[in-house]
């Protein structure tokens, strides 16, 4: 079957098997931030947004995204997503990287819907997705400079 | 994957849902498909996808005391409606946050939370004690049950086949009510090795009724009728709360998995039953 949904902006017509999840089909299709880490639905490696929403696309079926707006980290190119990467870097936020690109959708996801949030919101969140190098600190450090840092502009 | 899944239906209704589901007897309805996306089910042959359905409406009408949650609405949505937050004194809300992870809690929807729940349900154990009705399509016609005698019977062979409509919880005590959720797990996502929720109802601190679900025993929550009835007609106290929590573990069935023993459920049971009413009796106090 066929699916038809706007990734990362582009309108794309997928063939897909009815029974496989969103990531295998977005990893086959080249859309390779998006990482295989737990596949149950924990790990948060491969988080993308579904009409806005942060979700682990190993727990959704491609076929229930028909007609959906899906954002990897690769197509979130605006300044929020500039700035918090940024600030990831400058912050020493990234390590093997390896659960960056889920992070950054998370926290993309949060900044859009909430400016200004507190730590504790921030670590709600993340707690979706799963760092073994970093213990969040610096991530969440890189969340809320980059708040402070749009909140001023 | 599901290797075997052959078809993936788009029904423009409730009707031609149930119409392609009787169709086929290996079929599975899809809201939020995280936990069909997760098992390695070999059963499914075809999946119903109900998500367009429009069953995703959600609403606190405060003039009629009720909250109407359609079956598709995801629980994070649900958790974040404003009216919500300030009813029961956030108790729906608060305790729906407990579930999952926030990605998980956008995608999972209730409906699909009670269709085929995992013994370690939170929203089962929830639901049981507020005054929730399911309305649900079975074998042709719409049905709305009271969700505690549901799922205390038939739920399998009422809701395994059904698609669910909307859930209505009533809110007509609410200004007497208190509530509170306890969840015990090994890790901030992980899902509960034990669950309890309880809801008193209160006359100036005296029980007018008290619910009590405990969950994840690990079996599907169940309502702790010997407590509850032990229960109305006293005042609100710590030492009511203690007396609670010793009888609590004696009125439950209580077992081992792999994730804790039947001792320690035991010990988990009376503790969280102390603390939750305890709770309750400092929150009606103040």
């Amino acid at each position: 079957m066929n699916l038809e949904a706007t990734i990362n902006g582009e309108e794309l017509t997928l063939e897909i098997e009815p029974g496989e999840v969103l990531l295998d089909v977005l990893r086959r299709n080249g859309f390779k931030s998006v990482k295989e880490g737990c596949k149950t639905g924990d790990c948060g490696a491969c988080m993308v947004l579904v009409d806005g929403s942060a979700m682990t696309s190993c727990t959704l079926f491609a076929a229930q995204v028909q007609g959906a707006n899906i954002k990897t980290v690769e197509g979130l190119d605006d300044e929020l997503a500039g700035s918090l990467r940024e600030n990831f870097l400058d912050k020493g936020a990234v390590q093997c990287g390896f659960c960056i690109p889920g992070v950054l959708v998370s926290a993309y996801s949060l900044l859009s819907s909430n400016p200004d949030p507190t730590e504790e919101e921030i670590k709600a969140a993340l707690d979706g997705n799963l760092c073994r190098c970093t213990g969040y600190v610096k991530q969440i450090e890189a969340i809320k400079e980059t708040a402070e840092e749009l909140g001023d502009s | 994957m599901l290797k075997q899944v052959t078809d993936y239906h788009y029904p423009g209704s409730l009707e031609e849902a149930a119409s392609l589901h009787d169709r086929e007897s290996r079929s599975f309805f899809i809201a939020g498909g995280t936990a069909l996306a997760l098992s390695d089910s070999k059963r499914p042959v075809e999946l119903i996808d109900v998500g367009g359905l429009g069953l995703d409406e959600l609403e606190l009408d405060e003039e009629a005391g009720k909250i109407e949650i359609g079956a598709t609405t995801s629980i994070q949505n649900v958790i974040e409606h404003e009216g919500i937050k300030s009813v029961l004194n956030g108790f729906l809300s608060e305790s729906l946050e407990e579930i999952g992870s926030y990605p998980i809690r956008n995608a999972g929807t209730l409906g699909g939370s009670l269709v085929h729940p995992f013994p370690w349900s939170d929203v089962v154990t929830i639901l049981s004690v507020l005054d929730t009705e399911v309305t649900y399509f079975h074998d042709g016609e719409r049905k709305t049950r009271d969700f505690s005698r549901l799922y205390e019977r038939d739920f399998r062979s009422e809701l395994n086949d059904s698609v669910i409509e909307k859930l209505s919880i009533d809110l007509e005590n609410e200004t007497r009510t208190a509530a509170s959720f306890h969840k015990f797990n090994r890790s901030e996502f992980d899902v509960a090795a034990l669950n309890l929720a309880c809801r008193i109802t209160h006359n100036q601190g005296e029980i007018v009724e008290a619910r009590l679900a405990v969950g994840a025993r690990p079996m599907l929550a169940e309502r702790v009728k010997e407590v509850e009835e032990e229960l109305a007609g006293e005042e609100l106290g710590s030492e009511l709360a203690r007396q609670a929590g010793n009888m609590a573990p004696e009125s439950l069935e209580l077992g081992d998995d792999k994730k804790i023993s039947g001792d320690y459920r035991e010990t988990l049971a009376e503790k969280m039953t102390t603390d939750a009413i305890k709770g309750i009796y400092q929150e009606v106090s103040k």
